[in-house]
């Protein structure tokens, strides 16, 4: 028998793919957003609300057997008070609210931003964690919650994805493809030989679901199991699209400072978490996610990222209007543009 | 934890926001059918309901009467802990006044009002100044000597609580605590563990001048002592771990606890001629006798005091036992720190 799920976030860029996973399972699907989904699906139901509000929040959860819990302010918001407010505080209201209405299952959509820069690799559950931007601080704070309404006697699960792809997740990824299809070099920090893991959006959406099943608290973290380095993983993407882009390396500290003093102009799409983890390896081992829960992720990071870049060339003309998540719009490359003109 | 079957199945904490009522809400609210809990913010609220069920919110100023009244709204017999107050006002001293007093009489009476059965009331050692002598213990029967705007307010606030009892009123407890220590502590603790772990901590003269602090969860226990104690209804008690400290031995163990929880800390420990902190406490008084308050002159200017409670009476009458001491709870509170990702 099909579940009642909410989805927060849920016409967002993961939210959609998420309660499309939970429809196809047979579940009952509500959507709290303050944009309505894109794809009006007639089993979806829509609540308009914002997790901030904790009267909204409360109506969402009512009647309600499993929360997916996926409302986040990202990092290109780069706003303090947005990443406390939205992230930090909404996630309390939603887990108070969730307790209340006496909710079975809370998962609740984490970040890798909590590790900051690992001391080594691979990361596992245990790893500590010591963020380094206030996007990765709040997702922490946001965690400590979770900890706390388990200790209160509600189930969460808290997932912790890798740098997600799949077709239509633009966001900052739109400059890179924008780059490539055009021919213009793109760049990786120093050698490029930092390993990179990606998550699809997709197999992250299946282990969620997975998790919203497993009865009791744990966490997981999830990313590819096959994936390379960064140059590894850009150079089979210029070898796919085949438009005489090439990779470059940029030396690391002066291309981190000029990413920081661009954004901080306003001239370019980067956050703190670009900046400091471009050029930093971070993957997770995934043991745990694979054993308990069964899942096995089914993409690469190579086959995602030229799924998403052939997704960015059949939408690049219809993305110029459209007013969406930070995650579904094209990030704008703004100054960035002049790096595609060198020769 | 310290068993209460005496205790009353509701509480009411004021300040429940803040440093020590987070962590007496969360002694708490395992224990009792409600913990009724004022807040500041809206947005507090939720991060304090989510310790359990029995944690309800109030958010608004203990100051508006309207708010006082949805606080106490339907709470019949109960313990009333009220932690609500201002320590460092923002520019101006007239906060002190308006939320450590004016917060007080209010809440006191609408506790009379709502029938509660107890009234713990937290105060501070700065209605006592700084001891006489280097050797010298404030006990229970220290005179008042209040130290500047924040001393006066909490002297003030002392006294509407005494004469609340002495009307009959209310059975109240009055509880000092000096400097806390422990988890949930404000960003101002933060920085003070940063300036140690940077070997910027100044100590002015030889830092043999002693200082009783309370850890939060001794203080938490000797709160829930003075709610049950019979001896206590109109009686004040001093709460602090058991020794006082020399000012090097708390800096000190703030780098050991640093150290325990794998912060590499600096050797350095700079020294200010004693003059200096003695310039910055007439420079504070100067200020704040014009109604102005500039933190970072009175820290300095109260550093340099010896400050030092005897905790007897509270171990004789509440049967107060400090369990956790100086280094334990300063790792406790760096734990704390590093949990939520905060950089020392």
């Amino acid at each position: 028998m099909g579940r009642s799920v909410l989805v927060t976030g849920g016409s967002g860029y993961f939210g959609e793919i998420l309660a499309g996973g939970a429809v196809a399972r047979g579940d009952q699907v509500r959507i709290f957003d303050i944009n309505p989904p894109a794809a009006s699906v007639d089993s979806v139901e829509y609540v308009e609300g914002d997790v901030r509000d904790r009267d909204a929040v409360r109506a969402a959860c009512e009647g309600i057997d499993v929360v997916m819990h996926n409302v986040a302010q990202v990092p290109l918001a780069r706003d303090r008070d947005l990443f406390r407010s939205v992230n930090v505080v909404g996630t309390a209201n939603l887990l108070v609210a969730a307790r209340e209405a006496g909710v079975d299952k809370v998962v609740h959509t984490s970040s890798s931003a909590v590790f900051g820069i690992p001391e080594s690799n691979p990361v596992t559950e245990e790893t500590p964690c010591h963020p380094l931007e206030a996007y990765g601080r709040a997702k922490l704070e946001a965690e400590v919650l979770c900890r706390e309404a388990v200790d209160a006697g509600l189930d969460v699960t808290i997932v912790r994805p890798r740098t997600i792809l799949g077709h239509g997740r633009l966001g900052i990824m739109a400059v890179l493809f924008e780059f490539v299809a055009d021919g213009a070099p793109v760049y990786v920090l120093g050698g490029g030989d930092n390993r990179y893991q990606l998550v699809h959006a997709s197999d992250l959406g299946d282990a969620c679901l997975r998790a919203a099943a497993r009865e009791g608290p744990s966490v997981y973290n999830i990313g590819a199991t096959e994936f390379g380095t960064m140059r590894e993983t850009l150079q089979a993407l210029v070898d796919h699209a085949g438009t005489g882009s090439r990779v470059r390396s940029l030396p690391v500290e002066p291309a981190r400072i000029a990413m920081r003093a661009l954004a901080g102009l306003g001239l370019a799409p980067f956050a703190p978490y670009h900046w400091l983890l471009y050029s930093e390896s971070l993957w997770f081992d995934t043991t745990r996610a694979r054993t308990e829960l069964d899942w096995e992720p089914k993409h690469s990071n190579a086959s995602m990222v030229i799924e998403s870049y052939e997704w960015f060339l059949a939408h690049r003309h219809e993305l110029e209007t459209a007013s969406r998540s930070h995650h579904q719009s094209p990030a704008r490359p703004g100054l960035l543009r002049v790096l595609k003109r060198l020769p | 934890m310290i068993s209460n079957s005496k205790a009353p199945a509701v509480a009411v904490v004021t300040g429940a926001a803040g440093w020590l009522g987070q962590n007496l809400v969360r002694a708490l609210a395992g224990g009792r059918e409600r913990v009724r809990c004022l807040v500041h913010s809206e947005n507090e609220a939720p991060l304090l309901e989510i310790v359990g069920p029995s944690v309800e919110t109030v958010a608004g100023d203990v100051c508006d009467p309207a708010v006082a009244d949805r606080l106490f709204e339907a709470v019949g017999p109960a313990t009333v802990f009220h932690a609500a107050g201002v320590i460092h006002p923002e520019g101006r001293t007239r906060e002190l006044f308006d939320v450590n007093v004016g917060g007080t009489q209010l809440v006191l009476d609408r506790a009379r009002r709502a029938g509660v059965t107890r009234f713990v009331h937290i105060s501070s050692n700065s209605p006592f100044g700084a001891n006489p002598t280097p050797t010298d213990r404030f006990t229970e029967d220290s005179p008042y000597h209040p130290y500047l705007a924040y001393g006066e307010s909490k002297m003030e606030a002392e006294q509407l609580v005494q004469q609340g009892y002495d009307r009959g009123d209310l059975a109240t407890v009055v509880i000092r605590a000096p400097w806390f220590y422990g988890p949930f502590q404000p960003p101002r603790q933060t920085r003070f563990f940063s300036t140690v772990r940077r070997g910027m901590f100044p100590i002015p003269g030889p830092g043999t001048n002693r200082r009783s602090l309370a850890y939060t969860g001794n203080l938490v226990d000797g709160l829930l002592c003075a709610e049950v104690a019979d001896a206590a209804p109109g009686r004040a008690y001093w709460i602090a771990d058991a020794e006082p400290y020399e000012l090097r031995e708390v800096v000190q163990g703030v780098r050991d606890a640093l150290e325990a929880e794998g912060l590499p800390v600096s050797t350095r420990q700079p020294h200010l001629p004693a003059f200096a902190g003695a310039m910055a406490a007439a420079l504070d008084g100067f200020l704040q006798g014009r109604g102005r308050y500039v933190q970072a002159l009175h820290v300095l200017g109260e550093i340099k005091d010896t400050i030092a409670c005897d905790i007897s009476k509270a171990r004789a009458d509440l049967g107060y036992e400090p369990k956790t001491s100086l280094v334990s709870g300063m790792r406790a509170s760096v734990r704390w720190c590093l949990e939520r990702g905060e950089s020392i």
